[in-house]
């Protein structure tokens, strides 16, 4: 687990993940959550649960038990029957950001760990700026990285050392690792995926695990633009960046279009599965801004508000 | 068209075409490319891929190319041929005529041998796999150049090494070898196939088909083809030569050459006489078409024309020339043919001759006094009686191993007394191995004689007769210069350094001394032997001919200088002639012995051969009574198609890196 650095950062000093502008703008945003979740701490969500905020929700009959406290004792005055008065519950949002940190992020131009960890900064900074739970994961085949309970604004300089100094190596096993975090994160909340998917063990796994916890999971899908439009000319030998798997390929224009139309058909898989179980999905290319991405692609999709 | 090595073409084939398929399965160099995953590559090269072991070729355009391009190549190592006249036959004898007229000029600048050499390559390039053949090279003799063999570089190689001679060609010698050469290969041939295939040896003749001897040949087995090269005619020569000195003033020279022309057209040349190199007399000679001896069949029904010049002139010089040199007769007029266009011959300085007779009866004296004292005006002129010549002591008959007499007359004596010299016997024999003398033979008349010998030239023996002759017992290398009924009566023995007349007849009792035979008969004796003749007709030769020349006493060696001033030293010691047979070119040889006079020989070697000089070649070819296939013109013989093989692989090597780049560059 990363250490917090001796001298912490200003809440909005400039990071080399997240520019000062944009953590204004991101200031405004807040992460959606398409479910209440219920949590043990307060914060500045409207909970199911009703609570002791300073919002009147409603009345219910007394039960025996019930805290005397909270009977409104005009009601009973005036009816001379035992109310309860109920008021909302506000409570905080668990925020995850699941990042891959496999050795096959690191390729691509711009590079998609580069963007996923900028996206990741991003998210939560959104997260903290709203007192929500944010909860860093990084995995590969296992979870490398984890740093649960950051709350509030301060708490970004953490969140960028974290993102800065984890180092993406090892294989990716998102099964695995969504395992792995499911186990060890019990309360539900929101779950974001940042991850190319391309993963040998499959994707489908790691979203049961998620959505078994009942968790709000959303999707980001990263590819850089050499993996849309592959640059390859001539008789190759592919080398798989994380496990050294061999492909022995000449490139010809059949190769290709049938290599563009795989990768169509694998991202429409992983949007039908996610699509079918409630799952947001999101495919982003790395050449895109991911300023965009974030203040309108994600806002548009219903992720932040 | 069929293949010249097809079964180079299919081991090649076997081996290159499974190896490539095998690199194309097995290797095929490729770059090195780290990607994110190879997960969707995997999957793309899956789907083009089905599992069919092949499928991996197939599509694969490259590949294709390359085998396209390995077929081309192969075909072309197959050696693919096309277009045969004839078929070849397993086993050939190539005889390549290399004499004089093979060095004619024809119109394209190349002389006629190096066209024959073209069309006996291309004969030999034609050849299938397996054929065997052997080269044989003739003028006037024959050489093997190669002997059987199926290697056919070795075969073009010594093709390539023929080199063109001034000799007269014989056909003999080189069908007689050709022939023994083939039974010895077909005797060795353990194959039953080979040997049997050996009785149809064909025998391919490259030549202009001008052969002396073509008509006294018969070919005893196989087929014999003839190639007529060549097609120049034009062509005037010298065909015959003399020179003479005057006998009685020896200071005259006179020089008779016959000049020919043997072209279609009439000529008019310059004739030019000079002696070492110094121009001495030039005539002019003008001389009509030759007829019936060019290539056009004559032309019966068309009347002679009377009028019309000869093809042929005699020409005389006449000059004073005391001393030696040599002289050069030169036909000023290019031609196809230059080689004889010149001639050349060494003439030594007049010379006393030194004649000795032996004979005891007064009669013979005194006609033999008169004839070489009176008639020719012999200074040197010795009389000895049978006796005398007996007890001379040997200084007096000899000098330094040789007869002091350039002529030894002997009249009835047996004598054993022969230094190396000339010797003439009238009623007497020389005491030699293999001469004897037995009963007489009378009542018989001269039968028949050599008109043409040197010795008998001009000598009328019509009226001659005697009445007993002696019968001889000669040696076989003896000549019969005259012959009786049963006996011979006169011959002519040559050993090295003698040279003996024999005449069986007594002189007193034949009416020849009676006769001006007699005189004549002296005259040429004088010239013949005793080299009263202005050359020696020792020194006149033909190309080819070995040149035997004696040995002065005391000389170890000898260098002889050729017409292209290349030189030759020749180890004579112990010898008495000393023999050099690479006289193939035209010209002067001289020879220097290293004795203490340095004894100096000239020899001489010149075409005079109207056969040569004829040089359009002929229409139909004869050896003996048969005719003989002849193929002229272009030779024609196996176009071979692997460059084109090789321009269709490079073409498809373009072809496929024009269709690479367009590929790779999606």
């Amino acid at each position: 687990m990363p250490e917090i650095p001796a001298t912490q950062p200003k809440d909005n000093e400039p990071s080399t993940l997240l520019d000062a502008d944009f953590m204004t703008r991101l200031e405004q945003l807040q992460i959606v959550s398409r479910k209440i979740h219920a949590s043990r701490q307060r914060g500045e969500r409207r909970s199911r649960r009703k609570g002791e905020s300073a919002e009147f929700a409603d009345y219910r009959n007394y039960v025996v038990g019930d805290d005397l406290r909270h009977v409104d004792w005009n009601i009973y005055a005036r009816l001379d029957r035992l109310f309860l008065k109920l008021f909302l519950e506000e409570e905080d949002l668990n925020v995850s950001l699941l990042i891959d940190v496999s050795r096959s992020m690191e390729s691509g131009d711009p590079s998609k760990a580069l963007y996923a960890r900028r996206v990741a900064a991003a998210m939560a900074y959104i997260g903290l700026c709203n007192y929500d739970r944010v909860t860093l994961c990084a995995y590969s085949d296992r979870i490398v990285g984890y740093r649960q309970g950051l709350r509030s604004r301060r708490m970004m300089a953490q969140v960028v050392a974290f993102l800065e100094e984890i180092p993406s190596e090892g294989r990716s096993h998102f099964a695995a690792a969504a395992k792995q975090f499911a186990m060890r994160q019990r309360q539900k909340g929101v779950v974001l995926v940042l991850s190319d998917f391309l993963d040998k063990g499959g994707f489908e796994d790691g979203f049961r695990y998620l959505l078994g916890r009942k968790m709000d999971v959303y999707a980001l899908h990263i590819l850089s633009p050499q993996e849309i439009e592959p640059d390859l000319t001539g008789d190759l030998r592919l080398v798989d960046v994380e496990d050294d798997d061999v492909a022995e390929i000449t490139v010809s224009k059949l190769l290709l279009d049938k290599y563009k139309a795989n990768l169509q058909a694998y991202c429409e898989s992983i949007r039908g599965y996610c699509s079918q179980r409630g799952v947001s999905y999101y495919l982003a290319i790395t050449k895109h801004p991911f300023e965009t991405l974030v203040l309108n692609y994600l806002r548009q999709r219903g992720l932040v508000r | 068209m069929r293949f010249l090595s097809l079964s180079t073409g299919l081991i090649v084939a076997a081996i290159a075409i499974p190896a490539l398929l095998l690199l194309y399965f097995l290797k095929l160099r490729r770059r090195e490319r780290v990607v994110s995953s190879t997960l969707l590559w995997k999957r793309a090269v899956q789907d083009l891929q089905v599992n069919a072991p092949f499928q991996k070729l197939r599509k694969n355009l490259l590949l294709f190319l390359q085998l396209l391009i390995l077929a081309a190549a192969i075909f072309g190592l197959a050696n693919p041929v096309a277009n045969f006249i004839k078929k070849p036959q397993r086993n050939v004898v190539i005889l390549i005529d290399r004499s004089g007229s093979m060095k004619t000029v024809e119109p394209d600048g190349r002389i006629r041998l190096e066209h024959a050499k073209d069309g006996a390559m291309d004969l030999a390039d034609s050849l299938p796999n397996g054929s065997r053949a052997m080269v044989l090279s003739f003028a006037d003799r024959a050489e093997v150049a190669c002997s059987f063999t199926d290697d056919k570089r070795r075969i073009k190689r010594r093709i390539e090494e023929v080199e063109p001679t001034d000799g007269p060609s014989k056909l003999g010698e080189a069908l007689q070898l050709a022939v023994a050469y083939s039974a010895n290969f077909a005797a060795g041939a353990v194959d039953k196939a080979v040997r049997g295939s050996m009785d149809t040896a064909e025998i391919d003749l490259f030549s202009d088909g001008r052969i002396k001897d073509a008509d006294d040949q018969f070919v005893t087995r196989g087929k014999m083809t003839f190639y007529r090269v060549g097609a120049a005619s034009d062509n005037a020569g010298l065909v015959a030569f003399d020179v003479r000195r005057d006998i009685e003033r020896p200071g005259e020279v006179s020089i008779f050459v016959q000049v020919a022309n043997f072209g279609p057209e009439q000529i008019t040349s310059d004739v030019s006489l000079s002696l070492d190199r110094k121009m001495v007399s030039v005539q002019s000679v003008t001389l009509g078409p030759a007829m019936g001896t060019t290539t056009r069949p004559a032309d019966l029904s068309r009347p002679v024309d009377m009028t019309a010049l000869p093809s042929s002139r005699n020409v005389i010089f006449k000059m004073a020339h005391t001393a030696g040199g040599i002289i050069r007769v030169k036909l000023h007029r290019p031609d196809a043919w230059p080689t004889d266009n010149v001639v050349t011959a060494p003439i030594d300085p007049p010379r006393e001759i030194r004649v000795l007779v032996v004979s005891s009866r007064s009669a013979i004296r005194y006609f033999l006094n008169r004839a070489f004292k009176v008639a020719f005006q012999i200074e040197d002129f010795t009389m000895m009686t049978p006796a005398e010549y007996e007890e001379a002591g040997d200084s007096a008959l000899s000098i330094e191993g040789r007869s002091a007499f350039d002529l030894v007359i002997l009249d009835k004596h047996d004598t054993k007394r022969l230094w190396p010299g000339n010797y003439v016997f009238f009623g007497g024999i020389p005491v030699i191995d293999g001469v004897a003398r037995s009963d007489d033979v009378d009542d018989q008349v001269f039968v028949s004689w050599r008109e043409s010998h040197p010795l008998l030239r001009h000598v009328t023996l019509d009226n001659i007769f005697a009445i007993k002759w002696s019968r001889l017992t000669l040696p076989k290398h003896a000549l019969k210069l005259i012959e009786g009924e049963s006996s011979a009566v006169m011959a002519l023995i040559t050993d090295p350094g003698h040279r003996y007349v024999i005449s069986a007849f007594d002189l007193m009792e034949s009416n020849f001394i009676k006769n001006p035979a007699s005189l004549i008969f002296l005259q040429n004796a004088m010239m013949y032997l005793a080299g009263g003749d202005l050359t020696h007709a020792d020194r006149l030769i033909t190309p080819g001919d070995t040149l035997a020349i004696p040995v002065p006493p005391g000389a170890e060696s000898v260098r002889i200088t050729r017409p292209d001033d290349s030189v030759e030293d020749i180890d004579v010691a112990d010898r008495t002639t000393a023999t050099f047979a690479r006289t193939g070119d035209c010209g002067i040889y001289k020879a220097v012995f290293n004795d203490a006079d340095k004894t100096t020989e000239t020899y001489a070697a010149n075409v005079l051969d109207p056969t040569e000089s004829l040089i359009a070649p002929n229409e139909r070819f004869t050896v003996g009574a048969e005719d003989v296939q002849t193929v002229s013109g272009e030779i024609k013989t196996n176009e071979p198609l692997w460059p084109y093989a090789v321009a269709a692989a490079m073409f498809v090597l373009l072809l496929e890196w024009w269709i690479y780049n367009k590929r790779v560059m999606v």
